[in-house]
């Protein structure tokens, strides 16, 4: 019915809403917002913006989806299941390589290469970028699903 | 009248949100969502007033019992719309419904009445037929089982709490929805959640569930213990394929054949609008041998010729359903709910239900509400009121949705259905919906994410028997304009 993010009564709805219709133009539409505010800054040039653009959305994605947990409504439903995973760990109830899945693995890919190309693959910029994006890219392996390092975040 | 629903599209295939809706949507929320971290940090650091509950001082060192995070939604989100929820209400839910009116000093931590009262025309109570009234024979004949009976009852079915007028209930019931035999509860929910359990209890069961499936059914179904598959909503290929594939590989684990499988669907889903598919539900389960559950919570009294429901809708036999299950609190005005079925089937359940067992039976006046009115429907009272009661229900649901699909709103659900919901989707339309058409004296119904998909957020109005054409026109023009200035009529 062009739209994969519907819910049953007692599902949790973090699982599914990422599938809904129009994610990912949304998502796009807010990372040029963001990069188009970053380029308005009369101080940055072009490559610090790009730089700024992808570290910021790196950030904003490890925080959301790799170091908050639970959901942010009450899961009455699951018996606090789903209040130790992330919300990586929780899309599509655990399953790998869905299309969601794809797709936020592929946008700090993506970014980066913009990036690259934007900074004239300057080494100071390549190191940021590219730490950053490994910082956002390998919580989101399926080997490190579940996955708490020296126990952080693990409760 | 077809003999399958095979091929028939419905208008429920076709409805989704628009795309640039959807955006909106997304875009709204994540605004909503950051200055809920700001709110936050501030009620943190002090500068802002923090209303919601924290722990005590002592226990400070403990384990929290509640995440703060958990509780984001409620504090920062719904907390801006509760005002639209939970109205106090002093008059009974006829087509007219007097509202009290209420403000809030500190953003909607606590409200206030204000002592003012806003007499609204009512689209969101469940008043199908029109029998919650104040006067009429219905109330009469309820004021002499109250002289008669008194209101408590102060027992369970099984100890001393069997009325006269319970089993006259009983008989009634069955001979309304043309069955052996009938129970009845005191409550509509606990009906599902008590006796789901007592059918599909121990090893070996499966219940193939309807995605959209009220909170009751579920927490039925996990009660028992039962294996739990959910299918695609109405979708009847998902339902077969789902069922094929339960037979084949069989249980999980052992692959032996499953001890029983039940099919649970609802007649009317009352925040879809939509009427289930049941000629194909009814052919897929004597192909693959389950059985059919169905709650008929909406759609009884409410669709039909005669009002009998679903079943008749479609032209089923009623036997051919193995248990039936619905409320009294929507069509017929009163409360409880009943199961209906065999006599082996309901002499099970008066014996090993948990709510005979344990819960007190339905109170005497409610009891006689309810016999009243299914009298009144099947025309046994001598006079033709239920024949124009239904009548007059089928044409005010198929005017209502016709004029409301005309004027551009995504209207979601079958045609036939009383339920109306219309597709709002952004979070603060949905609000300013609720109070729009309040200021115009609507009241009605909202639903948003997560109760709804994020996508999907609406408003919902239940017609009722009693809703005059004037009173529907005027509730069309305020909708209209409540539309057109909050862009709401996505489809033109």
């Amino acid at each position: 019915m062009g739209d994969g993010g519907t819910t049953y009564s007692g599902v949790n709805p973090n699982a599914v809403w990422l599938n809904s219709r129009g994610i990912w133009l949304s998502y796009v539409i807010a990372v040029t917002i963001l990069h188009l505010v970053l380029l308005s800054i009369p101080f940055l040039n072009v490559a610090q913006a790009w730089t700024l653009t992808n570290v910021v959305h790196n950030i904003g994605n490890y925080i959301f989806l790799h170091m908050l947990k639970g959901t942010p409504w009450e899961t009455n439903w699951d018996q606090g299941k789903s209040r130790l995973l992330t919300h990586w760990e929780q899309i599509d109830f655990g399953e790998q390589f869905t299309t969601t899945r794809k797709f936020l693995f592929l946008a700090p890919v993506i970014l980066f290469i913009l990036a690259s190309f934007y900074t004239k693959y300057d080494p100071l910029h390549f190191i940021i970028n590219l730490s950053t994006m490994l910082l956002v890219l390998i919580p989101k392996l399926p080997q490190l699903h579940g996955v708490r390092i020296f126990g952080i975040n693990k409760y | 009248m077809n003999c399958s629903n095979v091929g028939r599209k419905s208008p429920q295939d076709y409805e989704s949100a628009p795309f640039l809706a959807a955006c909106w949507t997304y875009i709204s929320l994540a605004i909503l969502i950051m200055f809920g971290y700001l709110r936050d940090f501030l009620r943190r650091i002090g500068l802002d007033k923090n209303q919601s509950a924290t722990e005590r001082n002592k226990m400070k060192g403990f384990v929290p019992l509640y995440a703060s995070f958990e509780g984001f939604f409620s504090r920062n989100i719904f907390k801006r719309a509760i005002h639209g929820a939970g109205k106090p209400i002093c008059s009974p839910p006829t087509v007219e419904v007097d509202v009290l009116e209420r403000t809030s000093d500190d953003e909607n931590w606590h409200f206030r009445l204000t002592g003012k009262k806003r007499r609204c025309i009512n689209l969101a109570s469940y008043n199908y037929l029109g029998f919650a009234e104040k006067d009429g024979p219905c109330v009469h004949a309820t004021a002499q089982a109250l002289q008669q009976y008194g209101v408590g009852v102060c027992s369970s079915r099984q100890e001393l709490g069997n009325y006269n007028i319970h089993e006259e209930l009983e008989t009634t019931t069955a001979r309304f929805l043309g069955v052996e035999d009938a129970i009845t509860f005191g409550m509509g929910f606990a009906t599902n959640s008590m006796n789901i359990p007592v059918l599909m209890g121990g090893k070996g069961c499966l219940i193939l569930s309807d995605e959209k499936n009220h909170a009751s059914i579920v927490l039925g179904a996990r009660l028992g213990g039962s294996v739990i598959q959910v299918f695609k909503h109405n979708d009847m290929d998902d339902l077969e394929e789902k069922l094929r594939d339960a037979i084949i590989s069989g249980r999980p684990g052992t692959h032996r054949a499953w001890r029983k499988i039940l099919i649970i669907v609802e007649g009317i889903y009352s925040m879809e609008g939509s009427i289930v598919k049941l000629l194909d539900v009814i052919r897929l389960k004597r192909k693959y041998g389950a059985y059919l559950y169905l709650d008929e919570a909406h759609s009884i009294g409410a669709l039909g010729e005669t009002g009998r429901g679903v079943t008749e809708y479609w032209g089923v036999n009623p036997r051919d359903v193995d248990i039936m299950m619905g409320t009294f609190t929507k069509g017929f005005g009163a409360a409880g709910g009943y199961i209906a079925g065999s006599k082996r089937l309901i002499n099970h359940l008066r014996t090993y239900s948990h709510s005979t067992t344990y819960a007190c039976s339905m109170s005497a006046p409610v009891a006689q509400q309810v016999i009243s009115s299914m009298r009144i429907i099947m025309g046994e009272d001598g006079t033709e009121i239920g024949k124009l009661r239904i009548a007059q229900l089928a044409a005010n649901a198929k005017y209502f949705r016709r004029r409301l699909r005309d004027m551009g709103f995504v209207v979601c659900g079958d045609d036939d259905s009383p339920v109306v919901p219309f597709l709002v989707c952004v979070p603060g339309r949905i609000l300013a919906v609720m109070e729009e058409l309040f200021e115009r004296n609507i009241a009605c119904v909202t639903g948003t994410f997560p109760a709804t998909s994020i996508t999907k957020g609406r408003a919902r109005v239940c017609i009722s028997a009693a809703h005059t054409q004037q009173m529907l026109d005027k509730a069309l023009d305020a909708i209209s304009e409540v539309g057109d200035r909050l862009q709401l009529k996505y489809s033109l």
